[in-house]
């Protein structure tokens, strides 16, 4: 009967827009990843590792190549696409350069990690490339059923990697957490829509909306604006879990630990860079800054402002204090991503809160600055983890990198610079990253906020240098021989570094191409 | 050429750097060649170096920049690739690329293991160096001011002595923390003025759109803390012993040399220039801390049995004294703290070397295992002698002329109100000083041989003699003949002080005074 009531209120079912050229990326990685599934099947057991792989990096690049193809205009002045359910904007399509770059390095790094384990390569990387589709759908979406569907999608496929050496203990028990707390997590943000959705049916009988445009025009008519309220604290506890914000992040360091390492360096990386494209559209452009001080709309942005500012001070605070005590380098690299993700939040916090739609989108570019060299650093030091961790994950402890400085003097002063870019010495990436977002953050005058942030960088220099102190300043006590570096490997490093130099010496380019990140919603919500 | 010379001279370094490096992947590579590299490109720089003397702030009063480079470097934040050099950074960095090669030849053989790694990052920390010095862009200038940590952190923690994994975490948090509040105050200037350029946001400045009140108090703040722990003044100081104590004696001269510099060269240069009325507000203040500075570290260097953790206070000391010049807001005492900068580098930089020569032959550093060296060195005692009198302070050596202008112009200062009794205080830091040094050299140099392995000890090598050479002539020449060196200066510390003593459109009985001392200066000259 309720459907009956629903047909007669909405004027008419219309006809969706369907754009292919719109969803191109996200098509092509979903079909290379079947095919890699197809492959698999009939390449031989000792070459399913270059094939697999091989394909999966021509997709990733083939996506890539369309992304810039829709950047430059090539899909005409389309907005978006199957009745808003999809947005293209610069911010989705810099956010998909980002999770291909991620996954292209994932690939890499994974290569002789698939050798030593003799697992299935077929099956990660396919998985690795849903997951990658998943994380695409967050950024371009403009829908919350759209980001839900993204991000289950990534979620059950980082759910098997994280698990994906069925014989180990730890990467059984990674897997198990990280699904029991995520799909709570899940529910969390489904209810948080469902919410959502009651809330914003008007009281002319009008159905609710999980469009985040509509959302934004209809907060100050909703019927419910407690349902508002409770629908999005939802929505950030369940965005929160993903990006790993304090104190939503208690799951990270046992899942990162425990996870093979290559998987624990696209977790760290992408779903964070993911959960964050979703996690600023739906806020910014959802509930966004309104000039009229009493409406509901202005209450929803101030209460989630206020909200997330306390999110940032808490997560940056827990993320570097508690790395500080860490003895294991991939639960202390968690801690730190912890932290990151609380540096990011600040810029997020600089973005939302502007009404200025310059400022704003500075804010946002800055963001998703900080993502990318989060990912580009993140991975390099993961690259290195993996090397020095041999297979079967052994020696991740911060003792097993005492001395190893000049025997590996390349994978050494490698994971150094990643270190000193994580901790935000000029010249890196880091340091740029963090300008960006302290620097929009200052711009709206949250001086507090940004000298935490700084308080906290300082208190991060001690666990990143005690790394570099074990390789450098100590001797080594057992014999040890240098990991001779596969081709993969090298390749991963080679980009890795050179990105880390490149964002941090000559940071321009980069910066103008973000910049011009205008998130198409934020112009039809300008009321 | 000339135009891009502050380039080059940052990138020669960083050049040698790789090519080491580079030299260090042939098959063929001997051990013994990565010093020949490094001190070929470190002399190269040195030379190239010289004729920024030529150029920069010359006699007359312009006291603008020279050798500019300025091009955009990241158009989206407004950061510029801003060099220059006036009369106050064309000494400091005369000064770096002469330490430089000294430090490298210092440690000729006192370096057995991983030479590429050491000398590379000496010749990195070099371009740090210079390129704090040069740098006009508040931006480039944290760049330089972070970057030359790290190359410190490593030769501490690789290179150091026994205690070297502490020292070096002690340096890096300790000076990390202080300058990463700079950076917020940096971002802050940009929102206020729109630039990162110093000459851009002082000309805005001058005409008129000073900071406010609470906000200059917390920028000043913001920025003098960075250059305080540098520097380092008295609670801020702690990091250095151990650090001094710990670096191998390449780093422990370029410490004392040249790093500490870049915390008097900031408050003088960045401080002073951009936040006047702090300036003058919080002057006491530091001038407190600095005579506690002086007389502190001087008390606690007479205790130390260790020979290289007393020079090491003894910088604290003698740190102490560029602040009080630069706080003394006067002709003389700003222009007798740049100069004690460039004698502390020359003479402490001097004593380093000795106790890195005595160690070398002893491996160790105690007081108590030395005496009598004077029978075993004749010559080597016979210089170490005269470098702690440089370092006392004595008449016609350079020590003499820095100490003697600060506490003259702390004498005639009007930025506290018993200027005489901050004057006397400081002076018997110079008494301090003759006791703790003279004492020590009794103990080491004087007397009879009380240690058996001190008998055969072999006296300077020509090499040893070589790099001492050219510090000690320094230090002669620079007592006999000064006015070349504050000649040269006079102009650029004139400016900066024109910005505290007469801060536009505000009155007040300090800048009465102050006018009134302005007017008479010419006639002074």
């Amino acid at each position: 009967m309720n459907f009956h009531l629903a047909l007669q209120t909405v004027p008419s079912i219309i006809n969706p827009d369907i754009n292919f050229a719109l969803i191109a990326p996200e098509l092509i990685i979903s079909v290379v990843a079947v095919v890699v599934m197809m492959v698999d099947a009939f390449t031989r057991r000792a070459d399913q590792r270059w094939v697999t792989g091989g394909i999966s990096l021509l997709g990733l690049g083939a996506a890539a190549a369309t992304v810039v193809w829709l950047w430059t205009g090539g899909a005409g002045a389309t907005q978006s696409a199957f009745n808003g359910m999809v947005v293209l904007d610069k911010m989705r399509l810099s956010f998909t350069l980002i999770f291909l770059l991620i996954s292209a390095l994932t690939i890499l790094i994974s290569m002789i990690w698939i050798e030593w384990e003799r697992l299935p390569a077929g099956e990660f990387h396919s998985l690795l490339l849903f997951a990658t589709v998943g994380m695409m759908l967050m950024a371009s979406g403009g829908d919350l059923v759209i980001l839900f569907l993204g991000l289950e999608l990534l979620s059950i496929a980082t759910y098997v990697m994280a698990g994906f050496r069925r014989t180990d203990l730890r990467s059984n028990e990674s897997s198990m957490k990280y699904f029991i707390l995520g799909s709570f997590s899940s529910a969390f943000l489904l209810y948080g829509i469902a919410l959502v959705y009651g809330a914003t049916a008007t009281d002319r009988g009008v159905p609710g909306t999980t469009n985040i445009r509509e959302i934004a025009e209809r907060l100050d008519t909703a019927v419910y604006p407690q349902l508002l309220f409770v629908g999005a604290a939802m929505l950030m506890i369940g965005f929160g879990f993903k990006v790993a914000t304090a104190p939503f992040h208690v799951w990270t360091p046992d899942v990162y630990e425990g996870a093979p390492t290559p998987v624990t360096a696209f977790m760290a990386a992408g779903p964070k860079a993911a959960g964050f494209a979703s996690f600023m559209r739906v806020f910014i452009f959802g509930f966004p800054f309104v000039a009229t001080a009493a409406s509901t709309g202005a209450l929803a942005h101030t209460a989630w402002l206020n909200a997330l500012v306390v999110l940032t001070i808490l997560t940056m605070t827990v993320g570097n204090v508690v790395a500080l005590v860490q003895s294991n380098v991939k639960r202390m690299l968690a801690y730190s991503s912890i932290a990151h993700a609380g540096y990011a939040m600040v810029g997020f916090v600089a973005a939302g809160a502007t009404p200025d739609e310059a400022q704003r989108n500075e804010a946002i570019a800055a963001v998703i600055f900080y993502m990318l060299t989060y990912a580009v650093m993140n991975l390099g030091a993961f690259t290195v983890v993996t090397m020095i961790a041999r297979n079967n994950d052994r020696r991740t402890a911060i003792e097993d990198y005492n001395g190893i400085g000049f025997e590996a003097p390349t994978l050494a002063f490698a994971l150094s610079l990643f270190l000193l870019s994580m901790v935000g010495v000029p010249l890196t990436g880091g340091f740029m990253g963090k300008i960006m977002v302290f620097r929009s953050a200052l711009n709206q005058g949250y001086v507090v906020l940004v000298v935490i942030g700084v308080l906290n960088t300082a208190v991060s220099v001690y666990y990143y240098l005690r790394l570099i102190v074990a390789m450098f300043f100590r001797e080594r006590t057992t014999l040890w021989s240098a990991p001779r570096l596969s081709a993969s490997i090298a390749v991963a490093l080679a980009i890795t570094i050179f990105g880390v130099l490149y964002l941090g010496v000559f940071p321009g380019q980069v910066l103008d191409a973000l910049r011009t990140t205008r998130p198409t919603i934020s112009q039809l919500i300008n009321r | 050429m000339l135009e891009n010379l502050l380039t080059i001279l940052i990138l020669l370094p960083i050049l040698g750097a790789l090519g080491t490096v580079a030299y260090g992947l042939l098959p063929s590579r001997r051990e013994s060649h990565y010093r020949w590299i490094a001190l070929l490109f470190s002399l190269a720089t040195f030379a190239l170096s010289l004729l920024l003397v030529n150029g920069a702030g010359t006699g007359d009063a312009s006291a603008g920049f020279r050798f500019e480079q300025n091009v955009s470097w990241i158009g989206e934040i407004g950061a510029r690739y801003h060099l220059g050099v006036d009369g106050i950074s064309l000494w400091l960095v005369l000064l770096t690329t002469l330490i430089m090669p000294i430090a490298i030849v210092s440690s000729w053989h006192a370096v057995e293991k991983r030479g590429i790694a050491f000398y590379a990052f000496l010749l990195l920390l070099e371009a740090a160096m210079i390129g704090v010095f040069v740098a006009l862009d508040l931006l480039i200038f944290y760049l330089f001011f972070e970057a030359s940590l790290v190359p410190m952190f490593f030769l501490i923690g690789i290179w150091g002595g026994q205690n070297r994994r502490y020292a070096a975490i002690k340096f890096f948090i300790y000076t990390a923390l202080g300058s990463l509040l700079m950076l917020v105050g940096i971002i802050a200037l940009y929102f206020i003025y729109g630039s990162f350029d110093y000459t851009i946001i002082l000309a805005q400045m001058r005409e008129g759109r000073t900071l406010g009140g609470t906000t200059e108090y917390w920028l000043f703040l913001a920025f003098a803390i960075a250059f305080l722990v540098k520097t380092p003044v008295f609670p801020f100081h702690t990091w250095l012993p151990d650090a001094h104590t710990e670096a191998p004696t390449a780093g422990s001269v370029i410490l004392a040399g040249v790093l500490l510099k870049m915390g008097t060269y900031g408050l003088l240069r960045f401080n002073f220039a951009l936040f006047p009325t702090a300036s003058r507000y919080f002057a006491p203040l530091m001038i407190t801390l600095a005579i506690i500075g002086i007389i502190y570290g001087a008390l606690v260097a007479m205790v130390q049995p260790d020979v290289k953790r007393l020079v090491a206070y003894s910088s604290v000391s003698h740190m102490g004294f560029v602040v009080l010049g630069l706080f003394s807001f006067t002709d003389q005492g700003m222009q007798g703290a740049l100069y004690q900068m460039l004698n502390h580098g020359v003479s402490t930089g001097a004593l380093f070397l000795f106790v890195g020569m005595i160690y070398e032959r002893r491996h160790t550093r105690m007081i108590s295992d030395f005496g009598g060296l004077g029978h075993s060195m004749p010559l080597f005692s016979a210089l170490f002698v005269f470098a702690s009198l440089s370092s006392i302070g004595l008449p016609l050596l350079n020590g003499f002329v820095g100490e003697f202008l600060i506490m003259l112009g702390m004498w005639n200062s009007t930025s506290v109100q018993y200027p005489w009794m901050a004057t006397m205080l400081a002076a018997t830091g110079v008494i301090w000083a003759a006791v703790y040094m003279l004492w020590m050299l009794q103990r080491v140099v004087f007397g009879p041989l009380t240690h058996n392995k001190n008998a055969h000890l072999s006296d300077l090598n020509s090499r040893e003699l070589g790099l001492l050479v050219p510090l000690l002539v320094l230090m002669v020449v620079m007592g006999v003949y000064p006015r070349p060196f504050l000649e040269r200066a006079r102009a650029s510390v004139e400016t900066v002080r024109a910005r505290i003593v007469a801060p536009q459109g505000e009155g007040g009985s300090f800048t009465v005074q102050a006018q009134r001392e302005l007017e008479h200066l010419p006639e002074k000259r």
